[in-house]
């Protein structure tokens, strides 16, 4: 038996893949590929697979991992190939390697953003922002298992760098705390924006990497 | 499809935006250029619901099984998807292009419920399709529809362009031959229609007149443009050599029937006399165990779907259930895949059967007795008998079931409160069964949960000339129900009447209902089969703002010689069956089953499955 880990895209219509139907999708994906895969041992035998980290809905996402468990030896090149017949086209699998680190490890998450400004130009968007970000609290609403709370994101938002790219467009390149236990969701600059600028955002998110809690990319 | 930045930002608005943008595993993208049809298929509800359904899957598979047809599936967009589509401008598209249905060839819809007919109109509207057949030129597309409701089209003749009748594997093929022959030929779209109406199966109700007696009747309907008088339905004879998919379209949202479906037969050899289905579809015509096997194993290979569904409208009267139990779990078992039975009737539950399909999950039972009290399954020709029901209870309980759910109707033709009443006191004999059950799971309690809906009389049934109750009498009816529960292992559901009565007017309706249906249209409504839009008080303004009064065609009786207004539609039952049924019916008398001896209802005419089929009391 052994462990390997999966990476994949998931971009365009699957991102509004949520995290319980991509679970599903990939267990299906498999039973089709029909690869040598332990299965739990319970009433009802189903595929092991972990997804090492959920992603937002509406998120693409670069470097995304699941685990699985092999109970025969299989050729990366044969998973990929095999997986990539089975699974939607905005789903594609790229490569598959022995696990490094746990899960649980995973402490930060980094991320492109592209904003768009709806009542602002990308300039004036930009120099709100920035000056949004040199506030002592920013204060957003945020919806927890508990009710709605206030949650101060000023700290984990403050050192963002913004630029205009070429083609005109706002964007970000930013690393946030995420665990499985939740993190710091970057649309959360977007309800700050709303709150305090009176400025609608709307944003292209992409998530491009995990790392764990002493900066190293996971792997 | 590729998400447009305008359908992206409508996307981070609304609830599961999954259901509106395609991508599916095994969806078929093709390129536009090459094509020379399009087809939308419109299911009117929602993702979720259309997904399920076994019908448009086979249409989808068939059709772009052609080189040059493109079939692409379109659902209505729930409230909050539609009203930010209106206010922003975009129009209803095709989950495989992203293209507006207005760019295509033929829009297609396939009727499954009354209720749904509001959604068929604003799905038109939100597609840039003109509603009304007479307002649509040459470059618009081609409305069609077909499904169990084109039995009785009428409320939708003046939005519709074309129906089909009866099955729709070869018409619908046909009817696309006949259009890229006009095209290429530069015939117009009523010379196309006029071409078509020549097909069998084919209702194009704009060559139809209705005229109507003084008291709101019909006198006569008469065809124009030789258009023949009466259109008979189609039907799929083999279904072995019929088109079935190898495929499915594998969503990735949770939907209600997330399987893979064989379907082991059409029609039922019932007659159960409430039930439309059990005389359009007729005659039964079955799938030999070797193809319905092959065609599940193929569709788990396709879709990675672990849980295979045999369907029908009874699936234990498919004369070699055992054998084809006995050859699926061939496979099954190796490739870790679930079967299970929809359908089951109370008499066609055995030891056997659950033996076979065991690996299912023990969730409840369903079972439909329909009627409370022996007299009243007698008058509906269900023939299920009590002592049958506390025999199959008791073979479940012993297997380890202990939840069940028992269908009833109420307001079905001849019930007193005693048939009423008798709801309950089966409900009560189930309870007791579990007890009574030495075998049953230990230390569980039993749930018995009773379901009453309010019985709506169906065109093409022996009942169709029936009234339905009054809306009081449901209501008296209701409470009668739930007062005379005596246990709390025994809950009693049941649904306000409203949209029963709403699907009664329509079910029945004639063309003066597309009054109503427009008016309808125009106040915005949609999604009636549903709670949250469905308002009784709002269909009674439409039907007061276009002069119609509902109860004459939902609580009128009518006499066995009124001309309705689906008699130029043949489905082969001949309306001399349906009133001797009826009086049988009157006189509780029950009619055998199809395979125990031929009635002569007339569906012999399409000469093929049951009805040519030798019968083991012949042999």
């Amino acid at each position: 038996m052994k462990n390997v880990r999966v990476w994949f895209e998931k971009k365009n219509t699957a991102r509004y893949i949520s995290h319980l139907d991509l679970n599903r999708c990939m267990s299906r994906a498999f039973q089709k590929t029909k690869l040598p895969l332990w299965h739990t041992q319970g009433f009802h035998p189903h595929i092991f697979l972990t997804i090492t980290m959920p992603l937002s809905l509406g998120m693409s996402g670069l470097r995304e991992s699941m685990d699985i468990r092999l109970i025969e030896e299989i050729s990366n090149e044969e998973i990929i190939e095999k997986l990539n017949g089975a699974l939607p086209l905005d789903i594609r699998v790229y490569d598959v390697t022995e696990p490094v680190m746990r899960p649980s490890e995973v402490a930060f998450a980094s991320y492109e953003i592209d904003y768009e400004p709806e009542n602002a130009s990308a300039e004036e968007a930009k120099a709100k922002l920035e000056e949004l970000l040199t506030r002592e609290e920013i204060l957003v609403t945020k919806h927890t298992k508990k009710g709605p709370k206030e949650f101060d994101i000023r700290p984990y938002f403050q050192d963002m760098q913004l630029y205009i790219r070429e083609d005109g467009h706002l964007t970000a390149s930013h690393r946030l705390p995420i665990s499985v236990n939740g993190g710091v969701n970057p649309t959360l600059l977007r309800d700050a924006a709303a709150r305090y600028l009176d400025l609608d955002l709307f944003e292209h998110i992409t998530r491009t990497c995990l790392y764990n809690e002493k900066m190293e990319i996971f792997q | 499809m590729q998400i447009s930045n305008q359908l992206e930002k409508l996307l981070a608005k609304v609830q599961k935006p999954g259901r509106y943008v395609g991508g599916e595993q095994n969806s078929i993208i093709k390129d536009k250029t090459k094509v020379k049809t399009r087809f939308a298929f419109c299911f009117p509800d929602t993702y979720e619901i259309g997904m399920s359904h076994l019908g448009m899957k086979i249409l989808y598979g068939l059709l772009n099984e052609r080189e040059d047809i493109w079939c692409e599936r379109v659902f209505a967009p729930w409230v909050d998807m539609e009203k930010l589509m209106r206010e922003n401008h975009l129009l209803l598209y095709g989950l495989e292009s992203g293209d507006p249905i207005c760019d295509f060839d033929f829009v297609g819809f396939t009727l499954q419920y009354e209720l749904s007919f509001t959604n068929v109109l604003n799905m038109l509207e939100l597609g840039g399709v003109p509603i009304r057949n007479d307002q649509r030129g040459e470059n618009d597309p081609i409305v069609v529809a077909g499904g169990p409701c084109t039995c009785n089209p009428e409320p939708l003749a003046d939005f519709v362009d074309i129906f089909f009748l009866g099955a729709g594997e070869e018409v619908d093929l046909e009817v696309i031959d006949l259009y890229q022959k006009c095209r290429e030929e530069g015939k117009s779209r009523k010379e196309f229609l006029r071409l078509a109406a020549q097909i069998e199966g084919v209702y194009v109700p704009s060559l139809y007149q209705v005229k109507y007696h003084e008291d709101g009747t019909i006198e006569s309907v008469t065809s124009t443009d030789g258009a023949p008088a009466t259109i008979r339905k189609r039907v799929i004879l083999d279904l072995d050599k019929a088109y079935y998919p190898k495929s499915f379209v594998v969503p990735f949202l949770d939907i209600v029937h997330d399987r893979a479906v064989a379907e082991v037969f059409r029609g039922c050899i019932r007659g159960c006399r409430f039930c439309q289905a059990g005389f359009i579809y007729r005659p039964v015509i079955e799938k030999s165990v070797e193809t319905v096997s092959r065609q599940c194993r193929d569709l788990c290979a396709s879709t990675g779907y672990n849980e295979v569904s045999l369907s029908s409208l009874s699936t234990s009267d498919y004369s070699k259930i055992n054998e084809l139990l006995d050859e699926l779990l061939t496979w099954s078992k190796d490739d870790m895949v679930n079967v299970s039975l929809p359908s089951l009737r109370v008499d066609g539950f055995s030891t056997e059967l659950t033996d076979k399909i065991k690996t299912v999950r023990k969730s409840g039972l369903t079972f439909a007795p329909e009627a409370g009290t022996q007299r009243l399954r007698d008058v509906i020709n269900k023939n299920v008998h009590e002592d049958e029901l506390m025999k199959t209870m008791d073979i479940a309980f012993g297997a380890g079931w202990s939840r069940v759910k028992l269908y009833f109707m109420i307001g079905l033709p001849t019930e007193t409160d005693e048939d009423v009443t008798g709801i309950t006191r089966l409900g009560q004999s189930v309870v007791d069964a579990y007890y009574n059950c030495a075998t049953r799971p230990k230390g569980q309690s039993v749930s018995v949960t009773v379901s009453a809906a309010a019985f709506v009389p169906k065109p093409f049934t022996p009942f169709q000339w029936e009234p339905q109750d009054t809306m009081e009498e449901f209501q008296r009816k209701q409470h009668l129900l739930k007062s005379s529960i005596t246990t709390r292992k025994l809950t009693v559901n049941y649904h306000a009447a409203d949209t029963s009565f709403v699907e009664a007017v329509f079910a029945r309706g004639d063309r003066k209902l597309c009054a109503a249906m427009e008016e309808a249209w125009k106040r915005g409504f949609h999604f009636d089969g549903w709670d949250d839009c469905f308002s009784l008080e709002k269909w009674m303004e439409v039907f007061e703002a276009v002069g119609i009064d509902p109860a004459f065609y939902a609580k009128r009786r009518r006499s066995f010689d009124e001309v309705l207004p689906w008699d130029h539609l043949d489905y082969g039952i001949q309306k001399k069956f349906l009133i001797e049924e009826c009086k049988k019916a009157y006189e509780a008398a029950t009619t055998p089953n199809c395979r125990e001896k031929c009635s002569a209802c007339g569906a012999a005419c399409f000469k093929g499955g049951i009805c040519v089929e030798k019968r083991p009391s012949v042999v």
